[in-house]
């Protein structure tokens, strides 16, 4: 086999991302998981009985879960070498003035200040456990709008979260999830008044820094009657020879003709294992659009679900998977039809190179009440050599008959016509090539909110622009 | 999940253990429950037999020297295999619904065949291989082994019935071997009663410029539990067609492995069904490339036609993929029959019914189309015919 045909692309440029702080905290519990910790964490953070009590509640059935037996290895992971809470050496601001030069440095780096800035009507910034920086729009704050870390939210509109929190994502739902549910620290809460609509989005980015460490957010979203929103999530981490968890919770709430897009760049380094989960419940005429490019950590395990509850309930998902060397990412959508005339669109690519392994698992579920029902799955594998792996594992329940469901999937590598076409028009065989990846993740691309996209193009530019032909 | 009123005596002796069936390749998330089929299996004891005469006497006689072109026997333990045989099946492949079932399948067989068609020879005239079970013949255990040498071609028909309405159980295991450039092709029928277990095993091994072609039609039986594995080899070529129709309270598991393990290999897997009533569905297909199979071409497709609001259908397709240079593609989709067909079909003056059976029917009609043996195409077609047309009539 001719291997120098091969495009040979570099690993994806993580330069800035990987710049770290000095590991330097004001407080952190011990490795490890014991209920001695869990109430260290509930007492700094000077919680109300009744999450002392879920947190203690939530280790116990962690205790009592197996660790899924499918999917990908994750036996590495020692959950007592895990430092579950770290909080940085300051506290919550509202202005970057105030946050610690090193903190405030690397946010700048990633861009954040910039982007408040110019197209953001809110931000939250998230160092290693604790939210270090927060701030909204002032006349959002007149409409209603609440957009706050999770600590003030618990703080401030107690029976809200105690009527949401969890609810989506109950403990009892996988091993991680009850992880969460005792460890969780930080995050953001969002609540969009009815009829309000927020024109420009919201975003909050997770920052870990702590080795060894890990993140536990919990995002929480509740758009009401007619509202809209646009939230942005970003997480990074730069790379260290331990491993750290994110094993983070994401619940949104869109009720009736509400729509929400909830876009996500994840870029952890290559030491992370994302457990992350997410889940949207969708009332009637909601719509979820979840948009979702997945490039880092060693490995990832995320498959946002849209639980589609109301009549002509709509979710889409649009998602790229990117895995290179050393990388499992094994990613996907779950959508369940639980009313009538609720349609689905699922559309995932995937690229996996050098070794790595993308993994597209999905689930379908049409529940019997779901009557015309309508989904649409499409997934495609793009593989660049024989040392990667892709699989496809979708899964489609149907248990009902007026429905209209179509799956789809396809794999390959670059066609050599495609190629020769190319460079018979007087690029070059790299161009070529590079031409026809930037095309496969271009539906995506489009789906990202600008910035985003730009950040993801000069990702995957600056991977291609290393090849030899 | 008998209720109490169809308990008789003789069915209350009778016990049962659970079993996990048809093991998906690659697993994935438990509260799906398609991972595996969980199914109680009769715990019968040998001593049911089937004594009935299964192979077809036509232009083979096998109490006769066999010619050099075939040799026909039917499966013995004292049957002596030539070497080149032997060593071919010394390698214990893991294959078949499960291990348990593939083990006694392959130890305490009560019937089956071992064929071997001898190098480039054509058997022209397909073997009909037939099991009508009934109360005195309640068990078929049979263990089959096709062996093809190097340019031959042969086709076998297996058909699977019920002589009268009592419980019976059919558990089987077929191993293929397709030497160079040969070309072999399986017909299973299935039409057993309502009552009764399917239980069957076909292992392949596609050599260098092969072909195995396998022709399934799943009609009949309380649960039918099928599995396929194919290995292919450099230039081999898998084809699979098949078709169910499921109605009443039935079960219909089915599990497809197409291995890819040799350059320029090529499978197509081929599934159409309907759903009718109460049934239970679920397809499990995958398409493995391994590393090495560069060139190769996996197709799968499922396409089911809902016929009732309590159906249940279930699919898996998988696409496992470790080269770069290999073209999968795979597809499911189901729903209710086509409005404007439908619509269509009427305003040519047929009704309702008619028309819908028509559209199930001729969805069938490619894959039974493949099957070199008119009688049986026409008794697959009526029975579609009369299953489709029962509850209306």
């Amino acid at each position: 086999m001719n291997t120098n045909k091969k495009t040979m692309i570099e690993d994806l440029e993580r330069g800035l991302y990987d710049i770290k702080d000095n590991f330097d905290y004001s407080y952190k519990t011990e490795t490890g998981l014991t209920p001695e910790i869990i109430l260290q964490i509930s007492e700094q953070k000077n919680e109300p009985v009744w999450m002392t009590e879920f947190r203690l509640k939530s280790l116990q059935i962690y205790h009592e879960l197996d660790v899924p037996p499918w999917g990908p290895d994750i036996s590495e992971l020692d959950i007592n070498n895990i430092v579950t809470y770290v909080k940085p050496k300051t506290d919550l601001n509202n202005t970057w003035e105030e946050v610690p030069n090193d903190i405030k440095n690397t946010f700048t780096r990633l861009g954040i200040p910039e982007a408040e800035h110019k197209s953001l009507a809110g931000v939250g910034a998230q160092y290693d456990s604790e939210v270090v920086y927060h701030s909204i729009k002032e006349e959002l704050v007149k409409q209603g709008v609440i957009y706050t870390d999770m600590e003030s939210a618990l703080r401030e509109h107690e029976q809200i979260i105690k009527e949401y929190f969890m609810t989506c994502i109950p403990p009892r739902d996988h091993k991680f999830a009850a992880l969460h549910g005792a460890v969780w620290s930080g995050g953001s809460f969002v609540y969009i008044p009815e009829g309000i609509h927020v024109d420009i989005p919201l975003q909050s980015y997770f920052r870990s820094n702590a080795p060894g460490a890990g993140q536990f957010e919990h995002t929480l979203i509740i758009v009401e009657k007619g509202a809209s929103l646009h939230f942005i999530e970003g997480c990074s981490a730069p790379k260290y020879s331990v491993n750290n968890l994110h094993a983070g919770c994401v619940e949104l709430f869109v009720k009736e003709n509400a729509r929400l897009r909830y876009s996500t760049i994840e870029n952890w380094s290559k030491n992370m294992f994302n457990l992350n989960t997410k889940r949207c419940i969708v009332e009637k005429d909601g719509l979820i659009e979840w948009v979702s490019g997945s490039f880092g950590s060693k490995v990832s395990m995320l498959y946002p679900m849209s639980v589609l509850k109301g009549e002509r309930a709509r979710a889409e998902f649009t998602g790229v998977t990117f895995a290179g060397h050393g990388q499992v990412l094994d990613t996907g959508a779950k959508v369940i039809h639980a009313a009538p005339y609720t349609t689905s669109v699922i559309n995932s690519k995937s690229i996996s190179k050098d070794g790595g392994k993308a993994i597209y698992r999905g689930a379908l579920k049409v529940a019997a009440n779901a009557h015309h029902s309508k989904a649409t799955i499409s997934c495609e594998s793009l593989m660049l050599d024989n040392k990667s792996v892709s699989d496809t594992i979708p899964a489609l329940v149907l248990l009902n008959d007026e429905v209209d469901i179509g799956h789809e999937a396809k794999i390959g590598r670059i066609s050599d016509d495609a190629i020769f076409y190319l460079m018979s028009r007087g690029l070059s065989e790299t161009d070529a090539r590079a031409m026809i990846v930037r095309g496969f993740v271009e539906p995506i691309a489009k789906e990202l909110p600008l910035e985003y996209a730009v950040e993801m193009n000069n990702l995957i530019k600056l991977e291609l622009e290393g090849t030899i032909g | 999940m008998n209720t109490a009123k169809h308990i008789n005596r003789e069915e209350s002796i009778r016990s049962s253990t659970s079993h996990n069936l048809n093991t998906l390749p690659a697993t994935t998330y438990r509260w799906l429950k398609l991972n595996q089929l969980q199914l109680e299996i009769p715990d019968w004891d040998s001593k049911h037999s089937y004594h009935k005469e299964f192979l077809k006497n036509g232009d083979y006689d096998i109490n006769e020297q066999n010619t050099q072109d075939i040799v026909l026997k039917k499966m013995d333990a004292s049957l002596l295999l030539p070497n080149h045989i032997k060593a071919s099946l010394a390698k214990k492949m893991e294959y078949g619904v499960s291990k348990e079932v593939i083990e006694e399948c392959e130890r305490s067989y009560n019937s089956g065949v071992f064929v071997q068609v001898g190098k480039e020879k054509t058997i022209l005239n397909p073997i009909r291989i037939d099991y009508a079970l009934d109360q005195d013949n309640p068990q078929v255990t049979d263990f089959n082994l096709i062996y093809a040498e190097a340019n031959s071609k042969l086709t076998i028909i297996m058909d699977y019935s019920n002589s009268d309405n009592s419980e019976t159980i059919h558990k089987g295991a077929t191993q293929i071997i397709a030497k160079e450039g040969s070309e072999v092709t399986l017909v299973k029928i299935q039409r057993m009663n309502d009552k009764s277990h399917h239980f069957d095993s076909i292992f392949s091994t596609v050599d260098y410029n092969a072909t195995v072609n396998y022709i399934q039609v799943e009609l009949g039986s309380k649960n039918s539990v099928t599995n396929y594995k194919s290995i292919l080899n450099e230039a081999g070529k898998a084809d699979l067609a098949s078709i169910y129709f499921g109605d009443g309270k039935r079960t219909i598991d089915l599990n497809y492995l197409m291995e890819h393990k040799g350059r320029r290999s090529i499978s197509n897997i081929q599934t159409k069904g309907a759903l009718k009533d109460t049934a239970v569905k679920t397809f499990r297909g995958t398409i493995d490339f391994q590393l090495g199979a560069s060139k190769s071409e996996g197709a799968e497709e499922e396409y089911v036609i809902l016929l009732d609001k309590k159906v249940k259908s279930n699919a898996i397709p998988l696409l496992l993929c470790s080269e770069d240079d290999v073209k999968g593609h795979h597809a499911a989709s189901a729903g209710k029959v086509d409005k404007e067909k439908l619509f269509y079909m009427m305003s040519r003056g047929f009704c309702k019914e008619e028309a819908l059976k028509m559209i199930v029917e001729a969805s069938f009609l490619p894959t039974i189309e493949k099957i070199a043996d008119h009688e049986l195409r026409s008794i697959i077609q009526k029975e579609i015919h009369r299953r489709l047309m029962n509850e209306k009539l």
